[in-house]
This record gives structure tokens, C-alpha cells and sequence, in this order.
């Protein structure tokens, strides 16, 4: 081997090279083309979960339309007592408001069976014993200016004079959960 | 000027010590040499264009998929907020229509009463599992069943269907229980009448 194999042997080397060279080149240019179309079907799938979200999210407003409605009707009556204390407040100004005779009143917090948003409730137990007209009147006035409460049992019995009537009434403020 | 031997000798003779020329095939390599300098430019020329255009068209679908990504998170947002307020609907529907007014219930049978007829005792529970349920217990002061029919009708005016009755009949007393379930086909459960302002 003479020194012209050898040069000839280095430029063939440098030919290896050069052709490796366009080879990674090429290599990183396919690697890219497949991030590329990678993120091409990344991008397709994030608009497919758009469109499915978004159907169901307008399938949920049409179905909810009237349950929504409902709710902006009523949320801010429920919102207005929210708390023990102001529940038996108002009930007491309630029973003051009315010149009846109260025999008795007393106030109890309640659970709520099966309502997650409403899971507590002020019971007011209050006897009245009146005129059966202004105690119906009363009762009547109550569950009108009160939406949101219920009466939960009421039990009417002969009062002690003849247009009188004993009036045993346990009345349930909704307490809403924040 | 004398000339050492040795240089004579050289312009005489060959040069000792010269390589051979390469063989054909070999002759090659220096042109392929050229060849391959000229085919790499090109050819990673034309793989970086391609290159920077994938590049670019990554960027523009990665952001793409992101923007839409974050789109769907936002619906599913709205979703989650929104069956939380259906929830809370259903829960406030559900107290609504377990508290409908019991006065004009109980005016509507105060009414009914006739001249020889008396209300002796009259309770109206709602059933704690289920309070859109009425138990009503009534005891009348009268001898005569004709009485509490009237009752019972003035009752289904005001949409309340009695079920599970059972009444007794005594010396001048008739007792009657039954459970009230209210009923008006023409209602929408959903949509009850809206409250009036405090």
C-alpha cells in the first residue's frame, strides 16, 4: 500500500462522512415530519373532545333550561336565610308582627332527609290559640310572604271561647347549604 | 565545477522510489469525492427546508391542540358548574314541591263545613320521608257520612288526591285519615309557580 491508497483511502473516508452527514440531516428532518404529523393528529383529536364537549355541554343547557330557570327564581328567596339565628329572629318578629296569642314557641334545628343543598332546616313549634279567622289569615300571610318555608304539620283544636281555635303549627325554614 | 556521480546518475536513469499510478476503480474516488460534496449540499439543503417546514408545522398544531385542549377544559368546566346548579335545582325543586301552602287546604275544609257539622280536630302532618305526602286526621263533629264526602270533594278541588283512607263512624263523631298526595296534570313539576317578594 503506497501513499496514493492511503490519500485515496482518506477521501473515501471523507466520502463515509459526508454521506452520513446528509443521512442524519435526513433522519432529523423524517423525526420532525413525524412530530409534525404527530401533533397534526394530537390536534385533530383535541377538536374531536371539543365538539363532543361542547354537544354536551348544549345538550345539558337545553335539558336544563327550565331547572336553571327554576333555580334563578328561587335561589335568591332560599339565600336570604341562610343562618340559624336569623331564621329564629325573623320567626319571632313574624310571631310579634301578628297580635296573636302565642301560648308558646320554641325553635329546633332539623336535618333534611335526602337534599344534599338543603341538608338542614330551623323548625319554629309555635301555639297560638285566637280567632280562628286571624289565625288562618296569619297562617296564610306566613306561607305567602315566606316562600320558602313549610309548614310541616299543623293541628287544630277547639279554643277556649267560641270563634276560638288552638292552633299547634311547626313551621321549617330551609337553610341552605353555601 | 565538478558534478557528484550520484546527480549524473539521476538524469541518466529513472527515479528510483515512484509509486505506481492507482488502477482504474480507484481513479474514481477523487470525482466521487466531488460528486458527494456537490449531492450532500443539495440533498441537506433540501432536508433543512424540509426540516424548518415541519418545525413550523408542529408549533402551529402543538398551539392548535393546546388552544383547543384548553377550549374543552373550559366546556368541561361549564359542565361540571352546570350539573352542579342542576343538582342544586333539583334539591330546591324538591323542598318547593314538599311545601306547597297547606292555608288554602285547611280554609278550603274549614269552608265545607255545614250548619250541623263542627270540626273537632283536624291535623295535617307531611311525611318526613316524603313531604310532598299529606297525612291528614280529621275528626268531625257530626252523625252523617254525607258531611265529610262534601269535605272530601272540597278537598279534590284543591288537587289533592286522597289515598289509604279509613274513617270511622261513632256516636256523633266521625273520625277520617287518610294520606293527601297533590295532583294537577296540567303542572310542570319543574316549573312551579314562582314565590312572591318578601
Amino acid at each position: 500500500m503506497n501513499s496514493k491508497h492511503l490519500a485515496c483511502g482518506i477521501v473515501a473516508l471523507f466520502i463515509v462522512l459526508l454521506v452520513q452527514a446528509t443521512m442524519w440531516v435526513q433522519k432529523a428532518s423524517a423525526a420532525m415530519q413525524k412530530e409534525a404529523a404527530n401533533a397534526q393528529s394530537s390536534e385533530k383529536t383535541a377538536s374531536e373532545a371539543l365538539g363532543q364537549g361542547r354537544v354536551q355541554l348544549a345538550d345539558l343547557r337545553r335539558q336544563s333550561a327550565n331547572l336553571i330557570t327554576f333555580l334563578k327564581t328561587w335561589q335568591p328567596y332560599f339565600q336570604t336565610l341562610d343562618n340559624p339565628q336569623s331564621a329564629e329572629i325573623n320567626f319571632t318578629m313574624k310571631v310579634k308582627e301578628s297580635n296573636l296569642v302565642n301560648l308558646s314557641q320554641r325553635f329546633e334545628p332539623v336535618d333534611v332527609k335526602g337534599n344534599a343543598s338543603v341538608p338542614k332546616a330551623m323548625r319554629a313549634i309555635l301555639i297560638f290559640e285566637d280567632d280562628y279567622v286571624r289565625l288562618l289569615n296569619w297562617l296564610g300571610q306566613i306561607e305567602a310572604s315566606m316562600p320558602t318555608v313549610r309548614v310541616s304539620s299543623t293541628h287544630f283544636t277547639k279554643g277556649t271561647r267560641a270563634n276560638d281555635l288552638r292552633m299547634e303549627v311547626a313551621i321549617d325554614q330551609p337553610l341552605i347549604k353555601k | 565545477m565538478q558534478i557528484s556521480g550520484r546527480k549524473i546518475d539521476d538524469f541518466k536513469f529513472d527515479r528510483k522510489g515512484i509509486t505506481p499510478p492507482l488502477p482504474i476503480l480507484l481513479r474514481l474516488v477523487p470525482l466521487l469525492f466531488y460528486c458527494s460534496i456537490a449531492v450532500t449540499i443539495i440533498l441537506s439543503v433540501i432536508y433543512l427546508i424540509e426540516y424548518r417546514l415541519s418545525v413550523q408545522k408542529r408549533d402551529s398544531h402543538t398551539a392548535q391542540a393546546e388552544s383547543l385542549a384548553a377550549e374543552t377544559q373550559e366546556a368541561l368546566k361549564h359542565c361540571t358548574g352546570l350539573e352542579s346548579q342542576i343538582k342544586i335545582a333539583t334539591d330546591i325543586e324538591s323542598w318547593v314541591s314538599g311545601s306547597r301552602p297547606l292555608q288554602p287546604l285547611i280554609v278550603e275544609i274549614a269552608r265545607s263545613m255545614g250548619p250541623r257539622a263542627t270540626i273537632v280536630d283536624l291535623r295535617l302532618d307531611r311525611d318526613p320521608n316524603a313531604p310532598a305526602q299529606l297525612k291528614l286526621a280529621i275528626k268531625l263533629g257530626t252523625d252523617s257520612t254525607k258531611q265529610l264526602d262534601f269535605t272530601l270533594e272540597k278537598i279534590a278541588g284543591q288537587k289533592y288526591r286522597a289515598f289509604s283512607p279509613q274513617q270511622t263512624l261513632g256516636r256523633n263523631e266521625l273520625d277520617y285519615i287518610a294520606t293527601l298526595v297533590w295532583q294537577d296534570p296540567s303542572a310542570r313539576s319543574v316549573q312551579p309557580s314562582p314565590p312572591n317578594e318578601q
